[in-house]
């Protein structure tokens, strides 16, 4: 580790990172040579180099295979449906990022104002989708290795590695219950990493229940040439017209840019007063339906 | 398989917009009768006379593959639909009717199993001209989703599919003008000023919230249920190919000539191309 390279503090690795499941008492250090993020201009830089490529991540079943012989099995108590809207798209401005703020537990709004979008560092802001808990939990052992990255190499990791190292680090949960649905929007790049493996780059990406609704809008009126403020009322009307009709998403919308400097948050809005100003410009419209009862 | 013929007599005593006078001078006996290929005793959960047939198997799992939409404005209601009949990853039929014409001034519009679909749409018709020839005139659409619900109900629990609205004009004095339905055989019977049912809806709903108004024009209307069909059929996989546009008057339905969006996509392409192409020179 970075830290006690520095120090030269020897010690042996027996930590337990992260409790997962109480039968469990060992970690998983996954030494990687294959892992050898060779840049352009320099050819090797032997202290570099050397450092493998060390992340310590949750603990893993001791044999994947056999879950029934788990004593503690943890059930879910309500069926996950990824219920949110969260949306990023590149323009010739940078990169936006936009969600709601809901956080449901079946029925249930279980928190009006969580944080869905997340910065990883100053370029960097990660969207998430799927289980809280699980994408909270990722999004911090993504930022740690991020930042441990920075210290060992000098440089930051390209967003594709980043997309890279976070992929191969949820592979060996593939088939459990972890639930990760993440966009990761660097200031030029938009990737889309899931727990079940999919890592897709893109232009464009809408994640979660409300998605589809999203979707529409962002299809009919997202061009390249849109300039900033276009582009900011186009995220903040598809996560509207996403919160309106999907059940699970609503509340707030949250928006980010993020550009070449860095990225920049837009305060948070509350939906509810761009619905009351929705239906005040079709109020036309809100008159007439009594004519139908 | 047997054949199987169920007869449902079912005593309307008060169908929308009939009076009580009337109601007295002539029992309103509504008898329709539905003609079915499968077993219907097995279909309703009773054993009957040991017969051997199971009920038969779904050969892919429905997903209403459509989008079709519908809604009420100042010149009349509006229906669109696509044109893919999809069974699972297979496209049956590229130039499929989701929208039938019941008569002269109602229109459906159908989602679910096409099959279904098409049998009931019958099946209503035909009881709407029965009703219309013995009581000299047409029934309300309200009246006509009410007897379709009424119809399908008996068959709630079992396979059948069948989600449409009907998109209507009514020339009633207490309630005249455009009218929407939405029929579901598990039993809702909404009306409403929007609808859109089907696996491509919630990429039709966000255009339509955006654009559909009470005041829009004709032309303004075909142009948004256009689009939302378009951005629909772009993201579903299970809507695609062409586009049908009906419009119900006052005066009975017109039908708009069935578009490809195949052209319509590849007319965005180049035009944002051009204007990308554009930007760039100017830079």
């Amino acid at each position: 580790m970075a830290l006690e390279d520095i120090c030269n503090f020897k010690d042996k690795p027996t930590h337990k990172t992260f409790p997962f499941y109480a039968s469990e008492d060992t970690s998983v250090s996954v030494f990687t040579e294959a892992f050898n993020f060779k840049w352009r201009g320099e050819m090797t830089s032997k202290k570099a180099s050397d450092v493998p490529l060390e992340f310590h991540v949750p603990s893993l079943f001791k044999r994947p295979s056999s879950r029934a012989s788990h004593s503690v099995s943890v059930r879910r108590p309500f069926p996950l449906s990824h219920g949110t809207t969260t949306l990023g798209f590149i323009f010739q401005g940078g990169v936006i990022a936009a969600a709601d703020t809901r956080a449901s537990a079946g029925g249930l709004v279980a928190c009006p104002a969580v944080h869905k979008i997340t910065p990883i560092h100053s370029h960097l802001v990660v969207t998430s989708s799927g289980s809280g808990a699980d994408c909270m939990l990722w999004e911090r052992i993504l930022t740690r290795e991020i930042r441990l990255y920075q210290l060992r190499h000098k440089r930051r990791l390209s967003i594709s590695g980043t997309a890279k190292l976070l992929s191969l680090m949820l592979h060996p949960f593939k088939g459990t219950d972890v639930c990760v649905a993440l966009t990761l929007c660097g200031w030029d790049k938009l990737i889309y990493v899931c727990s079940d493996g999919a890592r897709l780059q893109g232009d464009i990406f809408s994640v979660g229940s409300g998605s589809p609704y999203a979707y529409g809008v962002l299809d009919r009126s997202l061009s390249w040439s849109l300039n900033k403020e276009e582009a900011i009322l186009l995220a903040r009307e598809a996560v509207f017209r996403a919160t309106h009709r999907d059940a699970y998403s609503g509340n707030n919308v949250d928006l980010f840019h993020v550009t070449a400097e860095g990225w920049r948050q837009r305060q948070r809005e509350d939906l509810k007063e761009e619905y009351y100003r929705d239906m005040e410009k079709r109020g036309k419209k809100m008159d007439l339906t009594g004519l139908f009862s | 398989m047997r054949q199987g013929v169920v007869y449902i007599n079912t005593n309307f005593s008060s169908v929308s917009g009939f009076d009580a006078e009337r109601d007295s001078m002539r029992t309103c006996l509504l008898t329709f009768e539905c003609c079915c290929v499968c077993d219907i005793q097995k279909l309703l959960g009773r054993r009957s006379h040991g017969s051997a047939g199971s009920p038969v198997p779904l050969p892919f799992p429905m997903a209403h593959g459509t989008t079709t939409l519908a809604f009420v404005f100042q010149g009349g209601v509006l229906a669109a639909a696509d044109t893919r009949s999809s069974c699972s990853g297979l496209v049956a039929c590229p130039a499929s009717q989701k929208i039938l014409p019941i008569h002269s001034h109602l229109v459906g519009t159908t989602s679910g199993t096409s099959a279904d679909c098409a049998l009931w749409k019958r099946i209503l018709s035909r009881e709407l001209r029965l009703y219309q020839l013995r009581n000299g005139r047409r029934l309300s659409t309200s009246g006509a989703a009410k007897l379709l619900s009424h119809m399908l109900h008996p068959f709630k629990g079992t396979e059948l599919c069948v989600a449409a609205t009907l998109c209507g004009w009514d020339d009633h004095t207490s309630l005249s003008g455009p009218s929407l339905f939405y029929v579901c055989s598990d039993g809702s019977r909404l009306q409403g000023t929007l609808f859109s049912v089907g696996s491509g809806s919630p990429y039709a709903y966000s255009i339509l919230d955006q654009g559909v108004q009470w005041g829009l024009t004709v032309a303004e209307a075909t142009s948004i249920a256009r689009e939302a069909v378009y951005r629909a059929t772009h993201r579903d996989a299970y809507s695609g190919n062409c586009v049908d546009v009906y419009h119900v008057t006052s005066q009975g339905w017109t039908r708009r000539t069935r578009e490809d969006l195949k052209e319509e996509y590849y007319r965005e392409k180049e035009s944002r191309r051009q204007t990308h192409e554009a930007e760039k020179k100017m830079l």
